[in-house]
């Protein structure tokens, strides 16, 4: 599903943000990116999303090139994402269910069409009583759970998580993390990065550890102590 | 663009007065030149009878007028009704009794069928032996006719400065737009919303503010015109004309909406291309 093929990122500053990082996630994996901040992280999920383009290396997503994708398919590339962020990106003008509505307005889906998942997707995060309220109005933790219900309201393979415990405490974190476990029991390709080593050591899955740029790392919790 | 009612009242009210002023300046060169227009067609060639003509010989040369080719009808005033209507008319009738006889000259109107030709049937005119003078007021006519030319490119030019004035306000105020909405436009295009569907709304803004300049200048105009009303009748009546001032008309008005439409949208459009590119993700 998404193949890193020795991958570099050099920023015009000349600072190398990523070097020779080569990794592949199957169909249904998911899988955590650790490393401490500046080690990385970041620009890899930037990556994944166009926001950045590689200085050298191939990007392949389903096996197409990401390399070779014109800038007016940009758009429909990152409808296939769905993207948690870590200071979740909601818009405070606008109700919790438009928020959640917006990847699948820009598609051009019908009212009907969007009112039916928008609502299936705030359910999934245990939010469905709060629809008309305005974002401002909920805790972190529930803003966090809008900000990953708009990321898979329109049924994305692909998901990736930008810190998205970030703020909240090890209880929310956990009841997030099992969420993420959710969409990937369905299927969904799940990438989270995350500096919340205790968290997931618990969870027993495949790590990916980023040092200074390097894939210095890749084993499931259990091998790495 | 309801978010800030103020801001948006005064963009569209400069657009408003940016787009009134060349119009009307157009809609009083276009009064002017149907005014002239009504001149020009009555426009006719006086001709003065010498001194003691017999009446029969008269009679004889008012033939001789109407036969003359492009002249398409000939009007006779007698000494004596020139004499009843200056009197009439020109307020200095009780001077005229202290005259002994009536110092005005027998005439005929003579109407051409073409104002090109007018020159050629003067000449003509002149030729007969009981004719004392001929008159033919045109020249004015045709410094009015300069005079509506520089006036029309007047408009151009003051609509070409205007219309890009308003493609600056327009372009500025659709910036600050895209400046405060700037985090909705980046989640946009990460949920992947196309460069088109970001840029829409503000093309349709800036639509919006030209066509309700247009509609607040049509107001203003239509304003203008009752407050001229008034001033142009009695002009009128002064000079016994039936003239009305005519305002912009229904295929003005819409033209005025399309031509603010337009402005706005292009404003936009520069604005929209500007200030888009500033914005990560591309």
């Amino acid at each position: 599903m998404i193949r890193f093929d020795n991958l570099s990122k050099r920023y015009t500053g000349g600072f190398e943000a990523l070097r020779n990082v080569s990794f592949e996630m199957d169909s249904g994996e998911m899988a955590f990116l650790t490393g401490h901040s500046g080690a990385g992280k970041s620009t890899l999920l930037k990556l994944l999303m166009l926001i950045e383009r590689p200085t050298a290396g191939n990007l392949l997503i389903n096996g197409k090139n990401l390399n070779r994708l014109a800038k007016s398919r940009i758009p429909f590339y990152r409808r296939q994402l769905g993207v948690v962020f870590q200071n979740h990106q909601l818009l405070f003008d606008r109700s919790v269910f438009e928020n959640v509505a917006l990847p699948l307005q820009v598609s051009g889906y019908s009212p009907g069409e969007i009112g039916r998942r928008v609502r299936a997707a705030l359910d999934s995060v245990g939010l469905l009583d709060r629809e008309k309220q305005s974002p401002i109005e909920l805790s972190g933790g529930e803003q966090q759970r809008v900000g990953i219900a708009r990321a898979v309201v329109h049924k994305p393979k692909i998901l990736l998580a930008d810190e998205p415990t970030g703020n909240l405490d090890p209880q929310l974190s956990a009841e997030i993390m099992a969420l993420f476990r959710r969409f990937q029991d369905v299927g969904v390709t799940v990438l989270v990065a995350t500096h919340d080593i205790s968290l997931i050591n618990k969870m027993n899955m495949r790590i990916m550890r980023l040092n200074q740029g390097e894939l210095e790392l890749d084993g499931v919790a259990h091998d790495i102590d | 663009m309801l978010r800030e009612p103020l801001q948006t009242l005064l963009t569209v009210v400069v657009i408003a007065i940016a787009l009134t002023l060349p119009t009307a300046l157009y809609i009083s060169v276009e009064n002017i030149r149907q005014l002239s227009g009504g001149v020009e067609s009555s426009a006719q060639i006086t001709v003065f009878v010498k001194k003691g003509a017999r009446p029969a010989a008269i009679e004889k040369l008012g033939e001789q007028l109407g036969k003359l080719s492009g002249v398409t009808s000939v009007s006779y005033i007698s000494a004596q009704t020139a004499l009843e209507e200056f009197n009439a008319l020109s307020g200095f009738g009780s001077a005229l009794q202290y005259l002994d006889e009536n110092p005005l000259p027998e005439a005929f109107l003579v109407q051409p069928l073409l104002l090109n030709d007018s020159a050629k049937l003067v000449a003509e005119i002149r030729q007969i032996t009981l004719v004392d003078d001929v008159q033919l007021d045109m020249e004015w006519l045709s410094r009015l006719d300069a005079l509506l030319d520089m006036g029309r490119k007047l408009v151009l030019a003051l609509g070409a400065a205007l219309g890009i004035g308003v493609i600056l306000v327009v372009g500025n105020t659709i910036r600050l737009a895209i400046q405060s909405r700037r985090d909705e436009i980046i989640i946009v295009k990460l949920v992947g919303g196309t460069d088109a569907y970001v840029r829409r709304p503000f093309l349709y803004t800036g639509l919006l503010f030209g066509f309700f300049g247009a509609m607040v200048a049509a107001l203003m105009l239509i304003g203008l015109g009752f407050w001229l009303e008034p001033s142009v009748n009695d002009l009128a009546s002064l000079y016994q004309s039936q003239f009305r001032l005519s305002g912009l008309g229904v295929s003005g008005f819409i033209a005025l909406l399309a031509i603010g439409g337009g402005v706005g949208l292009a404003g936009a459009w520069i604005s929209v291309s500007q200030h888009m590119r500033d914005i990560k993700p591309r």
